[in-house]
């Protein structure tokens, strides 16, 4: 493939990358993983004239912290970093299942949460999980810092609150532990494939029966939403398989899915029913 | 367009000083500069997996990767993987599997293999699939490669 040479900074620090937005630029974007942005210039998806922001050498996004209160991931760490982290997955199962079905191994390997949720498809895997989480992202650019709740991050598909130059840094999520976390997935295969509908719940349970159970959905809407009224039926209920039952009925109804290429509105809605029966169920089991 | 960029990393061991495009992907670093062609291009979007090489230990697409990217990168392609005349034991166990058939695909999936066998070195059949998800073949319906990686990891 004959690929069109393009215009690239390699960004020495947050301070070289303030300096450079102070001056202006034509058309920035950040180049992190690189996974879809390389896709997307060489697709002609991007207009010149463009700046390509190489912030993949920034080693201060590439940690994971883990705190009293909160864990902080770097913006730069990747899919395949967080799926084999073993105490990120003992707070955040769904998070490290969702990462754990991107793309492939050598997709996984470049690809970062930052890029995942600065390119706000509706049907980013690493973004539901965030959301039962209550996730937060830190943004910064020359004039200052500010700290966004993710279900405020995102406008539409592939819009964002974010400004052409400002960085995410960090994603910060409660050090919470729950009792159960899952996140399932419906693609075309099991690798390199689109999530035509995905789930991600977690929940606490208290003298047995459900407290707190976050459901999240992607691919459904322009951006991924919660399913408020689920939860809020599952709240202080068991787990039995009427609830499930009925839990499933409610959040097809709570739904609003669109058809495109990838899936039709109806079959997304049975199959937010379908994979709910099934994360309860499975919790159901392992409970 | 951007200024040349003098860039240091290493391919297969040895190391190289030269200035490049930035925006140059590394398949390209490979093919066109370095001539090593062992490292195919398939698709050209990270979907096939033909130009997987080893970046810092790790498989990825070359295909994906930019020179501005590769400062002090360690790269290993299909051909830094013998020892002079030698084979390395899965190349060799892909033979004796026959495990190649058009073999277009071939460099890349044995690289998958290699990345999945340091990190996991007895996987089981499910994990070698899931290592060669990234891989696309289109002759050989991935059983007998699957047994190639099965014996490779056997007789290590």
């Amino acid at each position: 493939m004959r690929v069109r040479r393009f215009s690239v900074i390699r960004i020495r620090s947050l301070e070289h990358l303030f300096d450079l937005a102070e001056k202006g630029m034509t058309n920035p974007y950040f180049l992190a993983g690189g996974t879809d942005l390389l896709i997307k210039i060489k697709d002609d998806l991007l207009i010149p004239p463009f700046t390509v922001l190489d912030i993949s050498g920034l080693q201060e996004l590439r940690s994971i912290h883990f705190e009293q209160d909160y864990v902080r991931i770097g913006s730069l760490v990747t899919h395949g970093e967080i799926e084999k982290h073993p105490e990120l997955r003992l707070l955040f199962p769904s998070l490290t299942d969702a990462c754990h079905g991107v793309g492939s191994p050598q997709i996984r390997n470049r690809a970062t949460i930052g890029g995942n949720i600065g390119n706000a498809s509706p049907a980013a895997d690493s973004i539901p999980p965030l959301y039962v989480y209550g996730a937060e992202l830190h943004l910064v650019n020359s004039k200052g810092e500010r700290w966004v709740k993710i279900e405020d991050f995102f406008t539409g598909p592939g819009k964002t609150i974010r400004n052409p130059v400002e960085i995410i840094k960090e994603i910060r999520i409660p050090a919470e532990k729950r009792d159960y976390g899952t996140y399932l997935r419906l693609g075309q295969r099991k690798a390199l494939a689109i999530s035509k509908i995905s789930l991600a719940l977690a929940g606490k349970k208290k003298n047995g029966s459900m407290e707190d159970v976050k459901i999240a959905l992607g691919a459904v809407g322009p951006t991924v939403i919660m399913a408020v009224e689920t939860s809020l039926y599952l709240r202080g209920k068991e787990l039995s398989s009427e609830v499930i039952k009925e839990a499933g009925n409610i959040i097809e109804k709570e739904a609003e899915p669109i058809t495109d290429l990838r899936s039709s509105k109806e079959y997304r809605k049975k199959m937010c029913s379908t994979l709910l029966v099934k994360a309860l169920t499975n919790w159901k089991q392992v409970a | 367009m951007s200024d040349l960029i003098n860039l240091n990393f290493t391919v297969n061991g040895e190391k190289k000083h030269i200035k490049l495009d930035p925006s140059m992907t590394l398949l390209e670093i490979l093919r066109n500069i370095l001539k090593l062609t062992g490292t195919k291009e398939g698709c050209g979007k990270g979907e096939c997996g033909s130009c997987t090489v080893l970046l810092n230990g790790k498989a990825v697409n070359a295909c994906l990767v930019i020179a501005s990217q590769l400062e002090e990168a360690e790269i290993i392609t299909i051909e830094g993987l013998g020892k002079g005349e030698e084979i390395h034991p899965i190349q060799k166990a892909f033979i004796e599997e026959g495990a190649v058939q058009c073999g277009f695909c071939i460099p890349g999936m044995i690289m998958s293999a290699k990345a999945l066998l340091d990190e996991n070195p007895h996987p089981s059949e499910e994990e070698i699939k899931w290592g060669i998800s990234g891989n696309l073949c289109r002759c050989t319906g991935y059983s007998k490669i699957v047994s190639a990686i099965e014996k490779a990891a056997k007789e290590r």
